[in-house]
């Protein structure tokens, strides 16, 4: 075993590195810059019932430290999926992460019911409720907890694979969210989807992204989701995924100390596409002079 | 296996007052890129910036781009120091399929003279008829041209007064042309037109504000005809399925 393994649950990963949704497609383009088994995982792009052209115009604004992106969950549909990607996934000898997302109580149903049956080939389910980009589900519901729980609970009661639940940090109280999702059955939490976001444009006075809004992302955002990830460890008896800004293996034990059983690279895949390949080196490094195994750092955090 | 490559810049020269054009090493690059192809470039900013390859030296194992400064990134990369080091993504992109035709036609507007410099080149050395058209808004803004090439300035004080749509119907070409245009969307759309009504194979080349270059943020995308019925239009990637698409195919 080598020393990066890790467990989220039940789920055994041979590293904490997982591939964030929406930074990776599907993992076609990223296998030609290096070795995607490397990887504990790779969560898929948000899938959706129907296929979705997502939104018009610009989708993105560069900001001093981060990206915001108003993609609108551009996807060819779950079922398009099933038949041309997932075998895919699975033949990357990695972990395999199936986001979805949906507008409506009855999309999650459904699309649950469309990924059960192929749970051979799936790790586990990462629950998009959180998606800052579309005008209907995925963003309002992870904001309340009630819906959170509902949702949660049909999802558990349709299949036993593990659930993971990704959650918007645009929120009073990300414990009380995380809770949530605790008590209807989810497997883990991730910790956290982007930050909702505006860049204008000074010389035209209009938002730079044609939707106005988007969710914000890279190193910026890193404290938030720190911070997230400590404060629900303390309070969760499931494995937090922590997520936000991580650009290199600092990062990754930053986020580990706070609590986080794996960690997913989202933007910086952008910007280096192979950076995963350093950060596993580095990771590698680091147990070796320290003596340990990553795992032991999960939710070290000496607090003031 | 692709790989981000270190690379020195090696030379850098202005063409214009705000135009500036490196001359960057890597071999790796200078083999593999055909015409209409781009880089993506690290600068002093967050992401990184795309630009047409304009030229390759494979003996030497170079090639360059042209750098209009339209905003901070840009300004830094215009003014880099000949020896410094930028980190490029590239090849990226599909290209101009070049062994279409024996006869091409050139268009370029704008930032589009750089990856369509390129074309020319490749055109050149293997013989083939190539026409150039480049349009520019007035004589300031003139670079990578020759006297072979028909020029047209919006201002008229340079070349043929007009956009080059002017300078298009000066030619006759026959039906085996392909055109290639590269230039903002408006005249990729006049330039689309003109072919079509001369019954001319046209190819145009897309941009968006990008983010990764490489197809897995879906940021840059642009509009194709969807091929089934009751879909308005489909979301493809510039950076991935393009930047060159068939005229037909986009809306633009």
């Amino acid at each position: 075993m080598s020393r990066l393994s890790v467990k989220v649950g039940n789920v055994s990963l041979k590293s904490p590195l997982i591939l964030a949704s929406g930074t990776c497609n599907f993992g076609h383009e990223l296998s030609g810059y290096y070795d995607l088994s490397i990887l504990g995982g790779l969560s898929s792009k948000g899938l959706t019932i129907k296929p979705r052209a997502g939104n018009e115009g610009v989708r993105v604004a560069e900001t001093a430290a981060g990206m915001l992106n108003s993609v609108g969950l551009q996807n060819p549909g779950v079922d398009y999926f099933i038949e041309h990607d997932l075998d895919y996934m699975r033949s990357l000898n990695t972990g395999v992460i199936v986001n979805v997302a949906g507008h409506s109580y009855d999309d999650y149903m459904a699309m649950i019911d469309k990924l059960d049956p192929h749970k051979d080939k799936i790790d586990a389910l990462e629950i998009n409720l959180s998606c800052p980009n579309v005008k209907a589900g995925c963003m309002s519901i992870g904001t309340d907890p009630a819906q959170i729980r509902e949702i949660v609970s049909a999802m558990r009661q349709r299949t036993g694979l593990p659930l993971w639940i990704k959650l918007t940090p645009n929120v009073t109280d990300i414990k009380a969210m995380a809770l949530a999702a605790q008590s209807a059955g989810a497997d883990a939490v991730v910790l956290i989807n982007t930050l909702l976001g505006m860049v204008i444009d000074i010389r035209t006075g209009r938002p730079v992204l044609h939707n106005n809004t988007g969710g914000y992302s890279g190193p910026a955002i890193k404290p938030v989701a720190v911070r997230m990830v400590a404060e629900c460890s303390q309070v969760l008896d499931i494995p937090v995924i922590g997520c936000g800004g991580v650009m290199n293996y600092k990062d990754v034990i930053e986020f580990m100390i706070a609590g986080a059983s794996a960690v997913e690279i989202g933007t910086a895949s952008l910007i280096h596409p192979a950076c995963p390949v350093d950060i596993t080196n580095d990771l590698e490094q680091y147990c070796e002079d320290n003596q340990i195994e990553l795992s032991e750092l999960t939710g070290t955090l000496k607090l003031w | 296996m692709n790989q981000e490559y270190t690379c020195k810049v090696l030379k850098r020269v202005m063409l214009t007052s705000d135009t500036a054009y490196l001359t960057i090493g890597c071999a790796d690059i200078a083999g593999k890129a055909v015409p209409g192809q781009f880089v993506n470039v690290s600068c002093f900013r967050f992401l990184k910036r795309p630009f047409g390859i304009a030229s390759v030296d494979k003996v030497n194992g170079t090639f360059c781009i042209g750098i209009k400064i339209v905003g901070e990134g840009t300004k830094e990369l215009a003014s880099i120091e000949e020896g410094s080091t930028i980190n490029v993504l590239g090849p990226l992109g599909n290209g101009f399929d070049l062994g279409l035709s024996d006869s091409f036609i050139l268009v370029s507007g704008g930032t589009g003279v750089f990856p369509v410099n390129f074309a020319y080149e490749v055109l050149r050395q293997a013989g083939k008829d190539v026409t150039m058209v480049q349009g520019f808004r007035d004589k300031s803004q003139i670079c990578l041209t020759c006297d072979d090439y028909i020029v047209t300035t919006d201002s008229g004080d340079y070349g043929i007064k007009g956009t080059c749509i002017a300078g298009l119907d000066t030619l006759s070409p026959d039906k085996n042309t392909v055109v290639c245009c590269v230039g903002p969307v408006p005249m990729m759309k006049a330039v689309g037109n003109w072919a079509k009504d001369k019954g001319l194979r046209c190819y145009v080349s897309m941009e968006q504000r990008m983010a990764c270059g490489i197809g897995i943020c879906l940021v840059c995308v642009c509009k194709v005809r969807a091929e089934e019925e009751g879909i308005p239009f489909k979301h493809v990637r510039c950076c991935k399925d393009g930047p060159v698409f068939p005229f037909e195919e986009v809306i633009l």
